[in-house]
């Protein structure tokens, strides 16, 4: 069981059958015996010390100028040693931010939780996965009662842990404005506000914000420097930009945000995104709107929720499973 | 019972000295030969940074016996600048930026006891023990 | 990643800046750290040359916002030249087209 005093005697058997053989099986035995000494944490100054006394054992005659030469490479490997037991400090130091970057995570994921709503003759898929281990984008949908579906998709600036936090202002702002919900422009512009007065100047937050009327089947909408979404006309089978013009948040405390309007017929989508899905680089280079389009049409009859999965997971292989920035996609698609 | 011998740290040559004292009290005190490399590691690492950070100070080795156990202590003392934040010289990483205090969180794992007090201004002093196994 | 920055002092007042190669997370902060201390003049012209940048994502939009503030702070100006389709693109999605000196003159100089 105890490697350490067994090893002795392994290492010296190690070295006398290769001395015999020369065979690549007995470099595998080396090889193995690496592996256990390294799981034990064996530094390198005692592997040079048991090369010693394995040879003082074997070959006790060898001049004694060799022996003298072991002290230097001792010395030397001492030194290794030094950086080895380092480099271990720091493997479980990293282990304990990565847990301590778990837990924040799922922190971030309460706080930040929204439930797709169910909604009589709309059908809503969303998806967003980070990059690393914290989301910068976010997505969040109200059900004003019978009267509507609210919207709203953003995305921070960069990615990891700074864009996690700066999203957690913009889920506050956002619930401390209940009175203008029903505006897009309105809600730009009020968190607009809170961007440009909480936020360091190089950084910066693009939101898309929809208001989705049930009555009347219109979708109200403006936004704030976001990628541009698609709508989806089912009779034609186009797909055409949701167009708004307005200025990222958090640069310009003047900035006003204009209302859009979409109306909505039976099989219709609306499809948002973040700028990860349009951004995400292949090795044939950019995934082209055109491209995307291609992949919705592939999948454009089966349910909303599926038909974003769908998408994530072609994305994903197309990059070989390494995002390069956060990724959310949402479909709204009207049943009836 | 306690034995001090000290070299005091100048400049480069001095540190090869401390470490020749290390090394003869550790092979008189029974330290196997890979014990021995890891103590005057240490040892040269602790007189490096008054050499390199505090100008001069004194690197001592100490034999200790205690009730059944034999070891060997180091004391480096300085009247350096002395360090702020202890806890940042202790922490992995930060001797490869170059600072105040290289190398100590390694030190203290090649040794099996390490005490360290510093006051900016004042100097340091750095107390570390191997035990004879 | 490569990115390289050259800085070119015309006048007291006016300094031309060209960058080629990616801007992205990794080369954002040498970018900014290149930048950023020339923003400090008072009424500066500041023209920066993106023809020979092939890619940039939103942590460059970001430095370039920053230092648009930092120098109309100061009574400057910023004006970005030499976008590709792409690069322009971005600054029109985003808004700042609108607020901002974008591809004024050199509109025809690309490809």
């Amino acid at each position: 069981m105890d490697f350490r005093k067994t090893m002795e005697e392994k290492y010296l058997s190690i070295v006398k059958h290769y001395i015999q053989t020369q065979s690549e099986q007995g470099l595998y035995a080396g090889q193995q015996f690496s592996r256990r000494a390294l799981e034990q944490k064996i530094s390198p100054e005692e592997v040079i010390s048991l090369q010693k006394s394995t040879m003082q054992e074997l070959m006790p005659e060898l001049p004694e100028e060799v022996w003298h030469s072991y002290d230097i490479l001792l010395e030397i490997m001492t030194g290794y040693g030094f950086a080895f037991r380092e480099h271990q400090s720091l493997l479980s130091k990293q282990q304990e931010l990565k847990n301590e970057i778990e837990i924040a995570a799922n922190v971030q994921e309460t706080l930040l939780g929204t439930s797709i709503p169910s909604v009589e003759g709309l059908d809503i898929g969303a998806i967003s996965v980070p990059a690393k281990q914290m989301n910068g984008d976010y997505f969040h949908f109200v059900q004003d009662g019978n009267h509507s579906v609210n919207v709203a998709i953003a995305d921070v600036i960069g990615k990891g842990i700074p864009a996690a936090l700066c999203m957690s202002m913009i889920k506050y702002a956002m619930d401390s404005l209940p009175e203008y919900r029903k505006d897009p422009s309105a809600v730009l512009g009020s968190l607009n506000r809170v961007v440009e007065q909480n936020i360091d100047d190089s950084m910066f937050i693009t939101m898309f914000y929809g208001m989705y009327e049930l009555r009347s089947n219109i979708l109200h909408f403006a936004s704030a420097g976001h990628e541009p979404g698609f709508f989806y006309c089912s009779k034609t089978g186009e797909f055409k930009d949701l167009k708004a013009r307005g200025l990222l948040l958090g640069v310009d405390k003047g900035a006003s945000y204009k209302r859009y309007e979409q109306f909505v017929e039976v099989g219709d989508m609306i499809i948002l995104m973040s700028d990860g899905v349009t951004e995400c680089r292949t090795d044939k280079g950019f995934i082209e709107r055109e491209t995307l389009i291609s992949y919705i049409n592939n999948h454009i009859f089966l349910p909303a929720q599926e038909i974003v999965n769908n998408i994530y997971r072609e994305l994903e292989r197309l990059q070989h499973f390494q995002l390069r920035d956060d990724f959310t996609l949402i479909i709204m698609k009207r049943t009836n | 019972m306690e034995i001090q011998s000290c070299v005091t740290i100048l400049n480069e040559w001095d540190i090869v000295a401390a470490r020749q004292l290390g090394r003869n009290v550790a092979k008189e005190l029974g330290f196997g030969t890979v014990d021995q490399a890891r103590i005057t590691t240490a040892i040269s690492e602790l007189a490096r940074n008054i050499y390199l950070y505090a100008g001069q100070g004194q690197l001592c080795i100490e034999r200790l016996h205690e009730q059944s156990k034999t070891g060997l202590r180091i004391i480096a003392l300085d009247k350096g600048p002395g360090i702020a934040d202890i806890r940042k010289v202790m922490e992995d990483g930060f001797s490869t930026s170059g600072g105040l205090g290289a190398g100590l969180p390694g030190v203290r794992r090649l040794m099996d006891d390490f005490k360290i007090d510093s006051n900016p201004g004042e100097g340091t002093d750095i107390r570390a023990i191997k035990w004879l196994r | 990643m490569n990115l390289s920055i050259n800085v070119e002092n015309e006048s007291e007042q006016k300094i031309i800046v060209a960058i080629a190669g990616e801007i992205d997370a990794f080369t954002a902060p040498k970018l900014r750290e290149t930048l950023d201390p020339l923003s400090i003049k008072e009424d500066l012209l500041l023209i920066i040359d993106l023809s020979d940048v092939s890619y940039m994502d939103s942590t460059g939009i970001g430095v370039f916002v920053g230092l648009f503030k930092g120098i109309k702070a100061k009574g400057g100006h910023l004006k970005l030249v030499g976008l590709s389709d792409r690069l322009t693109r971005l600054f029109d999605i985003t808004g700042l087209a609108d607020i901002m000196d974008i591809n004024s003159e050199a509109e025809s100089g690309v490809e």
